[in-house]
């Protein structure tokens, strides 16, 4: 009983504090998100296995998480405004060329990271190449470069 | 789907982001004073004296109890207990409500005791080498969540410690 019932709190613990830190905290940007990530997943173990390092116990984890993961995805395939508040929605950060500052600086993210982005997925060298960037609802950003003309 | 100018299909939703953005911030300052609140011993595992680390008791009573008032599941604690000698027990006897031997896991007790007996008030524990005020610790694992009291009974004295335990 006990396992299912860590299982079910660290999954919506861990749900609901990535979601309030903001998209970008754990994109793995940089080598900071990245140890950060490493830590949190070191940490999250002991809080889920206590000190019960049975078959049982990590059999019945395994098996709880990967229901509550299959429930909420339904739950989300159901109720699309569900899945929106869980998941959040992809924001537009440079629309047709301009980029929208106030939107910038609430998600975290400066020019730099568009560009980027833009250099990693595209091969653009300037930002005026760039049409749209999105930040998606993982934290990446995608870019839509320009038609030449 | 919905098009952005036209072109993008984005399922773009500016105002439930803007609602997120709002609690987010709330829920940082929530998250610092979670943070602060550790810092200071309202979660338990050290913190400043008042808060965390209380005393009960005095000389004056003939017993002085060192407790943490916020414990963890299953995490070590220590309970320290100084008896100091009255003419009327020479014996150094020490008693504590069921509560303790109920809910607690006593992993050692230093020094060790000459006798331990259960009773139905309790548990008591005899300590021989009479006239030492050299404090008792109880090393303890508190086995379920949710407030602890606990009473110990020492010859004719007897204190009230509240404790919580977090999960």
């Amino acid at each position: 009983m006990e396992t299912v019932i860590r299982g079910l709190v660290l999954y919506l613990f861990l749900m609901i504090l990535f979601r309030i830190s903001g998209k970008r905290t754990l994109s793995e940007t940089t080598v900071f998100d990245f140890v950060l990530l490493l830590i949190v997943a070191e940490t999250a173990e002991q809080a889920l296995l206590s000190d019960d390092h049975s078959m049982t116990n990590s059999l019945i984890l395994i098996v709880t998480l990967i229901i509550t993961d299959i429930s909420l995805s339904l739950v989300k395939q159901r109720f699309k405004q569900f899945g929106k508040v869980v998941d959040g929605v992809p924001i537009i950060l440079l629309d047709d060329g301009k980029l929208l500052h106030d939107r910038l600086q609430r998600v975290r993210v400066d020019e730099n990271d568009i560009l980027e982005s833009a250099r990693e997925m595209q091969g653009l060298q300037r930002l005026d190449q760039i049409k749209y960037a999105i930040l998606e609802k993982d934290g990446r950003i995608t870019i839509i470069p320009r038609k030449e003309e | 789907m919905r098009k952005h100018n036209q072109e993008l299909e984005i399922d773009e939703d500016i105002e439930l982001e803007r609602k997120n953005w709002a609690v987010e911030r709330v829920a940082w300052v929530f998250m610092a004073i979670v943070v602060l609140a550790a810092l200071l011993g309202f979660t338990g595992n050290g913190g400043l004296k008042g808060i965390n680390l209380l005393t009960a008791g005095s000389q004056a009573d003939g017993v002085e109890v060192e407790y943490e008032r916020y414990l963890r599941r299953k995490a070590p604690s220590e309970l320290k207990v100084t008896l100091y000698p009255t003419a009327t027990s020479p014996e150094r006897e020490l008693q504590f409500s069921k509560d303790f031997y109920d809910k607690v896991q006593v992993e050692q007790v230093v020094p060790e005791p000459s006798e331990v007996y259960t009773h139905e008030q309790g548990i008591t524990y005899t300590f021989s080498g009479a006239g030492s005020t050299s404090p008792i610790i109880f090393y303890l694992k508190p086995k379920h969540m949710g407030s602890l009291e606990v009473s110990l009974k020492t010859g004719e004295k007897s204190l009230a410690i509240s404790q919580f335990v977090y999960p």
